[in-house]
């Protein structure tokens, strides 16, 4: 495949994560597979460049003090776990030749899900600023049953007293999709952690970005050691152009208003997702398809 | 005694055939370097028939058919029907120590060259290598498999049937052109050779080359194969190194 192409596409993603504040890879993973690389290979070197792609929020964030650490500990421990089940089931999942309809389908599912809310929620703002109403977001209930689950622990940055149960079950679970679909999972857990969670805003995102640079560089050790589908070669391409890409696109997006930016971002979101849809309804030109079954050479 | 002449000359009459010609052939390289440029290659193989008896001339008309044969894999090839709307993989057959790369080269239309029933006793064709690599008990799925196996096999470039690829310089001396492909697989290639007089295989013989991956590509690929682990650290690093020079050359 091309070095120009590569970096091409890394950029121009690293562009639009830049400008949404998303990872991108949940962009990536697709707009490769899409080109003609096989799935599993996109997935799992997709990983190394969204720890790339993380790195440099997650260490601004961090010398702003936008980090609670300690809730980023049990989040990384628990996404350990759900990475390591995620990369079994993936190799389990491509054995059984089901991979690339696991892939399709999922991605269908939640990029069409996050898409259709994110869309309900950009154009409601935008009809209300139309109309001129000012009105306050509610203040999520400061309480929920979450809270009142065992094993309590405090969070002194986050101004937390939780229990820890529904800390760990959603790291477990960004750790899984994380592993199987190639993305770092930052768009579903800063929902999560925001009203699930309650976590306050100052902290919410750099504590995903950490989250997301220790779980992805997990899982790109363990997709090397057990699929051995990692591309170093089109990782580094990716890496370089998405990187650079996102400073241009962070300049970028202060020329948009925020719910501006939250509609582009829904109609690209959904459009992915469509891409997937057309792709498992539609007849395929070959019904027949072959792969090599042993490790190596999976290309 | 006039029983032993007879017998003498009918086991004279039978040998004779068969110690006729001997194949001396050879291929243009022993090795083939792929290096980070590569895009295919064409290998030569060339060959002189001659007879075993010193005293005798080869005389032909001769054809010869070369079966270029690729490192064996395990493929499966699978099928996809639509069940609710939706198209999955249903179906599917394993082919163990299926060949990589095969062609078969020769000078001539194959069903004029060789009598009925030789070209499927020697396995020649693609399709009788699927067949015989198929792990699927029911010989029909094994065929249907098996023929659509290789025709993607074909359509990458990894197969192919050339009637017109060997070329006679002399009545006894050829010369045959495969091209590998620029995604062929590494490891041990086998070129067998078979002479065809009056339809029927008269001499054979085998020449094996070496296809092998050098330089920058190579130790990574490797890399990733025998020191997973340290492969995975690398890309980790390189991450985490790409994602935290970027932050600082873009900090204002």
């Amino acid at each position: 495949m091309n070095l120009f192409f590569l970096i091409g596409m890394g950029g121009a993603v690293g562009f639009l994560s830049g400008l949404f504040g998303v990872g991108g890879g949940f962009l990536l993973t697709p707009l490769l597979i899409f080109s003609g690389v096989p799935s599993p290979v996109a997935v799992a070197s997709v990983t190394g460049q969204v720890a790339a792609a993380s790195t440099s929020g997650a260490l601004s964030y961090y010398r702003r003090g936008g980090i609670d650490l300690h809730l980023a500990l049990y989040l990384i421990l628990a996404s350990t776990i759900g990475a390591m089940a995620g990369v079994a089931t993936f190799s389990l999942l491509r054995a059984m030749g089901q991979l690339d309809l696991f892939i399709s389908v999922s991605y269908l599912l939640l990029l069409g899900t996050v898409g259709i809310l994110m869309m309900i929620e950009a154009v409601r703002t935008l009809l209300r600023r139309r109309s001129g109403v000012v009105v306050r977001d509610k203040l999520p209930s400061q309480h929920s049953w979450m809270h009142g689950l065992p094993m309590r622990i405090r969070f002194k940055k986050s101004r937390l007293y939780i229990s820890v149960i529904p800390v760990l079950v959603i790291g477990v679970f960004i750790g899984w999709v994380g592993a199987l679909l190639g993305i770092g999972g930052g768009f579903i857990l800063v929902p999560a952690l925001v009203y699930l969670l309650r976590v306050p805003a100052n902290v919410v995102v750099g504590t995903s970005l950490l989250q997301v640079v220790a779980m992805m560089c997990v899982t790109t050790v363990l997709q090397a050691l057990t699929s051995q589908s990692v591309d170093i070669l089109l990782a580094f391409c990716l890496m370089i152009g998405g990187t650079v890409g996102a400073q241009f696109g962070a300049s970028a997006g202060k020329y948009l208003r925020g719910d501006q930016l939250r509609a582009l971002l829904a109609l690209l979101v959904l459009g992915v997702a469509i891409r997937f849809g057309v792709t498992l309804v539609l007849a395929p030109a070959n019904p027949f398809s072959m792969a090599v079954l042993t490790a190596a050479g999976v290309q | 005694m006039r029983r032993l002449i007879a017998t003498l000359a009918a086991c004279g009459l039978m040998a004779t055939p068969v110690a006729a010609e001997k194949l001396a052939s050879t291929v243009s390289s022993a090795t083939v370097q792929i290096t980070s440029s590569f895009d295919g290659a064409v290998l030569s193989l060339f060959g002189s028939i001659e007879s075993s008896d010193p005293n005798a001339i080869a005389t032909g008309p001769y054809n010869v058919v070369v079966v270029v044969t690729g490192p064996l894999q395990d493929r499966v090839t699978r099928l996809k029907t639509n069940s609710w709307g939706i198209w999955t993989n249903t179906d599917q057959v394993t082919f163990r120590k299926f060949p990589s790369f095969y062609t078969v080269l020769a000078s001539g239309k194959l069903d004029t060259i060789a009598a009925t029933g030789v070209i499927e006793a020697e396995k020649l064709m693609p399709i009788e290598q699927a067949e015989a690599a198929s792990t699927d008990q029911n010989p029909f799925r094994a065929y249907q498999f098996g023929t659509e196996l290789v025709r993607l096999m074909t359509a990458e470039g990894h197969f192919a049937v050339k009637e017109d690829a060997v070329r006679f310089l002399t009545a006894t001396a050829y010369v045959a052109q495969v091209t590998l492909p620029s995604d062929v697989a590494n490891g041990p290639f086998l070129a067998h050779t078979y002479v065809f007089k009056d339809k029927q295989v008269v001499a054979e013989h085998s020449d094996g080359f070496t296809v092998r991956k050098t330089g920058f590509e190579n130790f990574v690929f490797a890399a990733s194969r025998q020191q997973p682990l340290l492969y995975g650290l690398v890309c980790v690093v390189l991450a985490l190194g790409t994602g935290w020079l970027a932050g600082v050359m873009f900090r204002r």
